[in-house]
């Protein structure tokens, strides 16, 4: 009996994990803790492990590096936060929730001015939070459109589309060619909602702001919604459950696979599929309902974490990242866009990135500069794909994002 | 040992559930009950624990039923019983995240073997979206959950059978007793210890598992497929709440059922007991 007691307590176990927990030595000058997301597994780990060498030969300051998949580094870092054991040096993809909450170096503090302004533009403003830097640019990458050019050729299309009208008798055609194959692979499932969403509203002028207004159940951005649900279930030109539908394991895996016409993809798949040498495909822009094609542009970060004696340590190791030879070696080998000026000099000599570098200057990011982002993100992953589901109701969906958007401006 | 692994966890958990915290995990005051307020407010809560019901009332159900079955018949002296009885095993040894994962590409509605087979026999004419279709998520997780609890259950089971001693089937056999009889009056009795505890640490596994339902229903957007494991864990990372003072109170709730379920279940057997 007693033995059956314990077992319960145990789940407590598991989740204090993440909630709350003792308390132990806090990194201190002899050590910096280092905290990254690992992009891949052959890459990530190796380089950062290299750096780190590299770094505590000079310095003499040990490295406590971590490498954490994506799955979990929200929850690893919130536990780091609650237990009072940040990192010194954390790699994420926001970073305005920790600047609000007075956890960070403003960049100027941690960076040599060389570095500072070797930054380009539109990254340096994505990660400026009131003004200040904050969430510093660790690696780029920009969406692209990707068609199957064997299925284009059986469809009988000739170019990629350049409007919405072409984008859907193109995807009529693909699908009508039969034996399972799909027209375009729509992925709204939670994974990433956010930056398909992102794609095709932009692509109908909508946006999620208007100045300092959340715009998220704008007219535009219904009919955009509408327009996606419309290609579910009235063309029927996508996969099956696009509201239910991931990226990497969903609407990637399916164009591998040679079963779709069309995708949104990015450098990344584009190196898989070169390794895979399955697929025939084209890149091109975003077909567009207005004006010129918009493409989304993902930005990630490194920030650094306010510790009593850290800041020397931390700011020898952010300059020796962003030695052109460091940044550019580790973002080319994951198959990212640079973030610097010098990084865009060198890598545009790689003729497979000139699509995604010539999209780069056009590409809007999405608001990390506004820490209610990072809830409206999560709150768009969790409900956009129900409105693309049969009987889905877009308007509806809409307004309660954007209820819910405003109601976290105001506070927590 | 006890208090380290035991009590200081659990009075962090509870302390966490009274505190706010930010989004980012930094800790922002105490607020007494009110994330317990909160909880009880949210409006994906019935269907979370409607879903927790229906998730451990069948999977320990019907494990249970199987595993008498499978106990049985690995009770009996048969050529390759070893082989079998090692095979068993096999779904309990793995990892639950690589079990999962592997019941995921065999549900897959373009690339599983699941629907290729049941389309190639004839049973399906056209293939199902078991993991995406809501009509088919919570059976095809529930599948999956009996699959792995089916290996612990039965050789708990098959402890119990082998401990009933043989002579007690000699008197009943020379008293004339059909088999289903023997059965019913002397294994079921006799196995009543094996099976409590079978029941009552199933109930517990299966309450609190995460990795078969979190990895299921990982492309579902929502909580309409949520356990309230899963949901504590969306509250406090993946969903726009993100509050751990939140998921802390939801944490505590869980420990409490566990506690009570298995309470309640262990005091109903014995007064049946007492009872007969």
């Amino acid at each position: 009996m007693r033995r059956l007691l314990e077992r319960p307590v145990l789940a407590a176990l598991v989740f204090a994990l993440f909630a709350a927990c003792g308390r132990g030595d806090s990194g201190g000058p002899a050590a910096i803790k280092v905290v990254i997301a690992e992009y891949s597994k052959d890459h990530t780990g190796p380089f950062w492990r290299g750096l780190a060498e590299q770094y505590t030969k000079q310095s003499k300051v040990k490295v406590d590096l971590q490498v954490v998949d994506w799955n979990s580094i929200d929850q690893q870092v919130s536990t780091m936060i609650q237990n009072n054991q940040p990192p010194d040096v954390l790699n994420l993809n926001s970073f305005s929730s920790y600047a609000k909450d007075g956890l960070l170096y403003a960049a100027d503090e941690v960076l040599s001015p060389k570095t500072r302004d070797d930054f380009l533009e539109a990254f340096a403003r994505g990660g400026t939070y009131r003004g200040t830097l904050y969430g510093v640019p660790i690696l780029s990458s920009a969406r692209a459109f990707f068609y199957n050019k064997a299925l284009f050729a059986r469809a009988g299309i000739e170019a990629p589309p350049k409007t919405w009208d072409e984008f859907v008798q193109d995807a009529r055609k693909l699908q009508a060619l039969g034996g399972g194959i799909i027209g375009y692979a729509l992925p709204l499932g939670p994974e990433e909602a956010q930056a398909e969403w992102s794609i095709w509203m932009w692509n109908n002028g909508g946006d999620w702001k208007s100045g300092e207004r959340w715009t998220i159940n704008s007219d535009r951005n219904v009919q955009t919604l509408t327009f996606l649900a419309d290609l579910a279930n009235r063309h029927r030109v996508t996969q099956v459950n696009p509201g239910k539908t991931n990226r990497t394991d969903g609407a990637f895996q399916l164009f591998k696979d040679g079963k779709v016409g069309m995708v949104m993809g990015f450098s990344p798949l584009a190196r898989q599929l070169d390794a895979e040498g399955k697929v025939q495909y084209g890149v091109a822009t975003m077909p567009t309902n207005v004006g010129a094609p918009v493409t989304l542009g993902v930005e990630d970060y490194l920030m650094a974490f306010k510790k009593k004696g850290n800041r020397e340590a931390v700011k020898g190791f952010l300059d020796l990242y962003y030695e052109p030879a460091n940044i550019t070696r580790w973002i080319a080998a994951e198959g990212f866009l640079p973030v610097t000026k010098s990084g865009l000099t060198q890598m545009s000599a790689d003729g497979k990135l000139k699509p995604y570098l010539d999209a780069l200057p056009n590409a809007k990011l999405v608001p990390t500069t506004d820490p209610a982002w990072d809830k409206v993100k999560l709150d768009v992953q969790q409900t956009l794909g129900l409105a693309v589901q049969p009987g889905g109701k877009p308007r509806e969906v809409l307004d309660r994002l954007q209820k819910n958007a405003t109601a976290a401006e105001g506070g927590r | 040992m006890i208090a380290a692994v035991i009590v200081v966890p659990a009075v962090q958990l509870a302390r966490a559930s009274l505190g706010q915290y930010s989004i980012t995990g930094l800790y922002q005051g105490a607020v007494g009950a009110r994330n317990y307020v909160r909880l009880v407010q949210q409006e994906a809560l019935p269907a979370v624990v409607a879903n927790t019901v229906v998730w451990v009332v069948t999977v320990v159900g019907v494990t249970l039923l199987l595993s008498l079955g499978l106990a049985q018949f690995l009770a009996k002296e048969f050529p390759g019983r070893a082989l079998v009885r090692w095979a068993l095993i096999v779904p309990w040894a793995a990892s639950l995240i690589m079990t999962s994962k592997l019941f995921v590409w065999i549900y897959d509605y373009y690339f599983g073997i699941l629907n290729h087979a049941l389309l190639s026999l004839g049973v399906l004419d056209r293939p199902v979206d078991w993991l995406g279709d809501d009509r088919t998520v919570m059976g095809a997780m529930i599948a999956v959950g009996v699959f792995v609890s089916l290996p612990f259950t039965t050789y708990v089971l098959l402890a119990g059978l082998q401990s009933i001693p043989a002579d007690v089937y000699e008197a009943a056999r020379v008293d004339g007793a059909s088999p289903w009889r023997v059965y019913r009056s002397v294994t079921v009795p006799l196995l009543r210890p094996a099976l409590l505890v079978a029941t009552a640490l199933n109930i517990i596994y299966v309450f609190n598992s995460f990795p078969i339902v979190w990895t299921l229903n990982d492309r579902n957007p929502g909580f309409g497929h949520d356990t309230m494991i899963t949901y504590m864990y969306k509250i406090a990372f993946k969903s726009a709440l993100r509050d751990v003072g939140l998921a802390a109170a939801l944490g505590v709730v869980n420990v409490l059922v566990t506690l009570a379920a298995v309470l309640v279940y262990l005091r109903a057997v014995r007064w049946r007991e007492q009872d007969a």
